[in-house]
């Protein structure tokens, strides 16, 4: 009885295995035959109906446009490429260090290094610099990715989102540039910093100077601005705001530090930040923080301890954690909010 | 154990004689008294679920362990799948047009998860095969070029791997 389901199940499955093969010579001919079997037998059905039933979830995820959050998932969950030995090793540990370790191996689950070749990314929290073909370096704040286009003109890399800090081998021939949906930022030897948010970009220079392109700004000298050492501008595709000083030492010393340097910010935007560096999600009202504005040098590495810092610093606020990975943020019940 | 004429009393008997041992059990693994209880529940109420287990249970203890600990491992492959998943889609949602709803998150987080079971019982090429056609839409060629087997193995690989589907669901 038992072997009878196991060579149904191995029938149906050499039947839809066969239906996806690269050879569609005889595929309408095969798909008769499917359904002849299928019909032959409720055992037959109910083992197909069941595989097809499956694979359609995963068309589903496909479909959604989640097929690579799918991929990357299982394979994590699965020990990607490794050997099942090497799963075998890491499910064993786990089991003995008890679940509260999850989150250090977590960081560990393999990127896959044809991955690296066309799109440079780094996961939440973790910091990565690489090196160029041209001797520039570009080092990933967490959970950021670029696209690399490197010709004989010119040296182009397209922040997709987060943040990176570029260090730019000089090369009076081939312009450096940094691109986002919200303009470019244009150079020749340098090292600056450009961030990717959700409404606008920000550059931070700290040696030398760049210059900065709106996307839509007019062509010639008017659309752009030179932003010197010792400035941050921050621009979208249309318009400009006017330079703010930062001090270039104290910048460097974060990016090293993996700390977030905030001023006068406002607090979405930091909590955005932190909620880049999670595993989980911070969920936050934005309106109702929009008016609090934050200066704080926050940990990136510790997104918890970031946290509590600032329900230190804004007694005001109710920080509730669900779980490692949902914590949200509100004004506390306290209606007290006059002066804001 | 005197297996009891009705496999309710049986899981009474079972509960009563071997709760309070498991819960002690589980929680110096896991260090925490909440996530035992939870998962000592999590053991009986598998056992409830496959009533034919229990007629044939000589080693109560063994059994309880074992089970416990394949738990522990759906677990933890469910919150790597689900942290992994989640970090993931934000990446890739970031500049989509529409989001999924938390709805369709869950369901999917649910379908993964199930799929993971299964994979889980097959070798690490067969998995990437089955990952490469069905999620990746790579071809048999493709596959095989990249995992260095012939076309037959993929072929070999996929069938196994949707034999599985057909163990993990015996209903």
């Amino acid at each position: 009885m038992q072997a009878g389901a196991d060579s149904v199940a191995a029938q149906a499955a050499e039947w839809i295995v066969r239906l996806s093969a690269d050879d569609a010579g005889e595929q309408a001919e095969l798909a008769q035959h499917f359904a002849a079997w299928r019909a032959a037998d409720p055992r037959h059905e109910a083992a197909a109906g069941r595989m097809e039933a499956m694979l359609g979830e995963l068309q589903a995820v496909r479909r959604s446009g989640a097929a690579r959050p799918a991929g990357r998932a299982l394979r994590a969950a699965l020990g990607g490429k490794g050997r099942s030995g090497a799963r075998r090793g890491v499910a064993l540990a786990l089991l003995l260090a008890g679940l509260s370790f999850l989150p250090a191996w977590f960081g560990l689950a393999g990127q896959e290094p044809g991955y690296w070749l066309t799109d440079l990314r780094s996961a939440a929290g973790e910091w990565s610099t690489t090196r160029l073909a041209d001797g520039s370096t570009i080092a990933l704040a967490g959970l950021s990715a670029v696209n690399l286009a490197f010709d004989g003109k010119t040296r182009r890399v397209e922040l997709v989102q987060g943040e990176i800090l570029v260090d730019v081998a000089h090369d009076a021939t081939r312009p450096f540039i940094v691109a986002t949906e919200h303009g470019s930022v244009r150079a020749l030897g340098t090292r600056f910093t450009v961030r990717r948010e959700a409404g606008a970009t920000v550059v931070t220079m700290l040696a030398s100077r760049v210059e900065v392109r709106p996307a839509e700004a007019a062509a010639g000298s008017a659309g752009a601005l030179v932003v010197q050492a010792g400035e941050s501008v921050r621009f979208n595709a249309d318009r400009l705001l006017p330079p703010e000083s930062v001090d270039p030492p104290s910048v460097d010393r974060a990016w090293a530090q993996r700390q977030f340097v905030a001023q006068e910010m406002p607090l979405p935007d930091v909590l955005d930040e932190l909620d880049r560096q999670r595993p989980g999600r911070i969920v936050f009202d934005r309106a109702a923080l929009a008016g609090l504005k934050v200066t704080a040098v926050l940990p990136l590495t510790d997104t918890d301890r970031a946290l509590q810092l600032l329900v230190n610093n804004f007694p005001e606020l109710s920080i509730r954690s669900y779980s490692p990975y949902l914590v949200t943020v509100d004004m506390a019940k306290s209606p007290k909010t006059t002066g804001r | 154990m005197n297996i009891a004429a009705n496999p309710t009393d049986a899981i009474a008997q079972l509960y009563a004689s071997h709760h309070a041992w498991l819960h002690a059990w589980l929680r110096r693994k896991l260090g925490c008294s909440h996530g035992a209880a939870d998962l000592a529940q999590d053991v009986f109420v598998r056992i409830l679920a496959s009533r034919d287990a229990l007629c044939g249970m000589r080693e109560p203890r063994a059994y309880l362990t074992t089970t416990a600990q394949r738990l522990m491992v759906d677990r933890i492959r469910r919150e790597v799948i689900e942290r992994t998943y989640l970090a993931e889609l934000a990446i890739v949602m970031e500049n989509a047009p529409t989001h999924p709803s938390p709805e369709q998150i869950l369901l999917t987080l649910e379908a993964l998860g199930q799929i993971a079971d299964l994979l889980a019982g097959v070798s690490a090429k067969a998995r990437e095969a089955f990952l490469l056609h069905y999620l990746e839409e790579r071809s048999h060629a493709e596959i095989a070029a990249q995992l260095q087997v012939s076309t037959r193995m993929v072929h070999k690989y996929l069938v196994q791997c949707l034999v599985q589907c057909a163990a993990a669901r015996p209903d």
